[in-house]
């Protein structure tokens, strides 16, 4: 990294990851760092962490691909189906790879809830696929709520038995980057971090502190209403969520500041309460997601 | 001498599919689709807070989250007897539309494009078959409009988060319509936008299609089906607007005639499960397995409309509608996804203009003890149906029956297989080696195989599941 000073500019989580990403793909062009190679591994989910990382904007999914990795694996985006499909996967373990694991690891019958292909005329469960390749890369990444802890996936009564990755791979080091979905720029950002500098800080929980420092309460533009006592009484209202069943005084992550989709909106700003799906838990911990009077009396408890 | 070919995963679709396919002579013979993940939704629904199902069935599907909101919400509109502000459900269905659109966008070129179109800058678009026929300067724009679509489909969820806070999973969606108020500011925000989605769409994406069809031509002559189709209705019964698309509607190669909800059966003749009969109303609950059944071969239970298969999605709903005769085919459903888009464009800035900004249609609900409910909708893949049943405050039942669902559905005791599965057969295998055409017609469905399972039992056959 020699000769490259960040200049101070904002401090802001935003400009922190935008910074990350342009520097890193200026480094690639260069020939500074070299593009690795990333496996992208779909488990039992809703695919829709892929999705919200497409929605990414800088970098977007062209650059992405262009200039920072090598996306070896993708079930949702390659062209290969089946065999040869599944060829690629065990051909890109032999390299060095960075591995990001979207979706739960479903445990029941063996792993067989989940087949993500077939290899040599067996089923190749997510199970088998996600201890095969979690020993052998050089990073991990769990992105979205069912890899980091289980999420919807593991939620109650748990048909397809669930756990998060870290469950089935308890001895390795990996980032989680809980929410459901990720926000392109938690994955991106993190990813950038890791060409440039190696696995960014995180918290005892192992996420990024980049993006998972603050409680949103804590950064929430309708704290005021919070203060003076000025509640919502139905979705919709322009005050304070609180007592609809917001989850922002324990969800650690920067949705009040950063905002979804090109940072236009997010679910407090569309007057409805914060589900906590960026938080371990989720599902199950942040249910009821909407009460209509979470400070009633209650009787016969 | 016939062949087995079996390709698992069949990759770029939402979910995991695998596909069983029997040639003879190069031609299909038999066909089993099989969905390859199992969370069990329908369970896990159940002991929650209805209110909470508006986002809880969301996670069954990243790509067509939206479509669950939609379809929750009606059901519990429809159980709690509230009739939503007109206001309400156009600001809804706009959501509702950026989803289309998102959809759309998303299948045409990173779903279907690389099967018709050669990619040489990546890796990861390596292709398994040769079967590549456009002309360099084509391929070669078309290749590039992959990339330049990501920004389309990405401002379509932009779109959607105006109003819906965001993007997949939404928010806004809820009971009454919508939970936010329109403003000016949202209101040219997306009109905005809705402007460079319609150029593209226009300019690239229809022109896109149709140079693909034209070196394509015989998959208009493949991947027919049985030719049954079906829709629940989309963007209709407004209050002033009447029908912006179409209305329930269901034509056989006999008649058209308007959709009658009453018609529905889940059959499980051939499917693991116990029942006191073989045929159900959606919103009876069939969860009991029993493996040991006679005939049945799969876990996924048929959906049928008057004891038929039929098909659902765009192409279907462009008939219906009357919007398009050419035909039944991989090729004319591939077609209809991007004229499909094209009309949605329309429908949002009709939607748009009826927008009075500052309305709040947001109640405080109250719960009944016993209460049932149902929301039919058509969502980007087609007829998309939640039933559910609220005791004590909480769910004591809900069952859905997706589109993928009806179009990759098993056999039953008429005989009938599943829409893709007949949709398949007979079709001629150029190179049983490298295999392109099974791909290129399932896709041509928009499978989602996020809701669809699988369950193997040591020592005994792969069994297929309905799942979510």
């Amino acid at each position: 990294m020699k000769g490259q000073i960040l200049v101070p500019k904002s401090l802001t989580n935003e400009a922190i990851a935008e910074r990350l990403t342009s520097t890193a793909l200026k480094n690639i062009k260069k020939g500074i760092i070299k593009k690795k190679p990333l496996i992208y591994l779909e488990l039992n989910g809703c695919s829709g962490n892929i999705i919200s990382l497409l929605n990414g904007q800088n970098p977007d999914f062209e650059y992405t691909l262009n200039s920072m990795v090598d996306l070896c694996y993708c079930n949702s985006l390659m062209a290969a189906e089946g065999d040869r499909a599944i060829e690629k996967l065990i051909k890109a373990m032999n390299e060095e790879f960075i591995l990001a694991v979207e979706g739960a690891v479903a445990l029941k019958n063996n792993g067989l809830y989940n087949i993500i292909g077939s290899w040599q005329g067996k089923p190749l469960t997510g199970l088998h696929a996600a201890k095969m390749l979690g020993e052998r890369a050089s990073h991990i990444l769990a992105v979205g709520a069912c890899a980091t802890h289980g999420g919807v996936s593991a939620a109650k009564p748990n048909p397809s038995q669930s756990v998060g990755l870290q469950q089935v791979l308890p001895d390795k080091n990996m980032i989680k980057l809980p929410g459901c979905p990720v926000h392109p720029d938690w994955f991106l950002g993190t990813l950038a971090h890791l060409l440039l500098y190696g696995e960014p800080e995180t918290d005892n929980l192992n996420r990024p502190l980049m993006f998972y420092s603050t409680i949103i309460h804590d950064r929430c533009p309708r704290r005021p209403f919070f203060d003076r006592g000025i509640f919502a009484e139905k979705l919709g209202d322009q005050t304070c969520l609180f007592k609809l069943g917001c989850r922002g005084p324990v969800t650690r992550v920067d949705c009040p500041t950063r905002q979804w989709n090109g940072h236009v909106n997010w679910p407090i700003g569309d007057n409805t309460p914060c589900i906590g799906c960026a938080q371990f838990g989720f599902p199950d911990a942040m249910a009821p997601f909407i009460s209509y009077d979470t400070t009633r009396v209650v009787k016969n408890e | 001498m016939s062949k087995r070919i079996v390709i698992n995963p069949l990759t770029r679709i939402s979910g995991f599919m695998e596909i069983d396919v029997i040639i003879d002579q190069n031609k299909v013979v038999d066909v089993k689709t099989k969905g390859n993940l199992f969370r069990g939704f329908e369970q896990m629904l159940v002991g929650r807070s209805p209110f909470d199902a508006v986002y809880f069935t969301q996670r069954i599907c990243g790509i067509c989250s939206a479509a669950h909101s939609i379809a929750s919400s009606r059901a519990l509109e429809d159980a709690l007897h509230i009739e939503p502000m007109e206001q309400g459900k156009y600001l809804r269905d706009i959501i509702h539309c950026c989803e289309f659109l998102q959809n759309h966008i998303r299948h045409f070129y990173q779903y279907t494009v690389p099967d018709y179109v050669k990619f040489e800058q990546n890796s990861l678009f390596q292709s398994d078959h040769d079967d590549f026929r456009l002309p360099k300067n084509s391929n070669d724009r078309i290749s590039q409009h992959y990339f330049d679509s990501l920004k389309y489909s990405r401002l379509a969820h932009e779109m959607l988060a105006v109003l819906g806070g965001k993007a997949p999973h939404n928010h806004g969606v809820f009971i009454g319509g919508i939970t936010t108020q329109a403003t000016a500011e949202k209101v040219v925000h997306i009109d905005s936008i809705l402007g460079e989605i319609t150029r593209f769409i226009d300019e690239k994406m229809i022109p896109d299609v149709y140079e693909i069809s034209h070196f394509y031509a015989d998959y208009f002559r493949i991947g027919r089906g049985y030719g049954n189709l079906l829709t629940y209705g989309a963007f209709n019964h407004y209050k002033e607007l009447g029908t912006l698309y179409v209305d329930p509607l269901v034509s056989t190669m006999e008649s058209v005639e308007a959709f009658d909800e009453s018609k529905i059966q889940e059959k499980i003749d051939y499917s693991y499960f116990k029942s006191v009969t073989d045929s159900n109303k959606p919103n009876e609950e069939v969860t009991e397995p029993d493996m040991d059944k006679e005939k049945a071969y799969s876990w996924v239970k048929a959906p049928r409309y008057n004891s038929r298969p039929f098909e659902v999605g765009p192409l279907a709903r462009l008939i219906l509608s009357g919007a398009y005769n050419n035909g039944i085919s991989a090729m004319d459903r591939t077609i209809a996804r991007a004229l499909e888009a094209k009309k949605i464009t329309r429908i949002i800035k009709i939607l748009l203009q009826q927008i009075i900004p500052g309305v709040d249609v947001q109640k405080k609900y109250e719960l009944p003890e016993l209460t049932t409910g149902r929301g039919l909708v058509d969502t980007t893949r087609g007829a998309l149906g939640h039933w559910l049943k609220i005791r004590d405050n909480k769910i004591s039942s809900y069952q859905i029956i997706t589109p993928s669902t009806w179009d990759f559905s098993t056999r039953d005791d008429n005989g009938f297989r599943g829409t893709a599965e007949e949709a398949l057969v007979g079709t001629p295998i150029q190179n049983p080696d490298k295999p392109a055409e099974i791909g290129r017609i399932l896709r041509s469905f928009d499978p989602c195989m996020s809701c669809a399972t699988h369950v193997y039992r040591p020592g005994k056959q792969v069994k297929t599941i309905k799942v979510f």
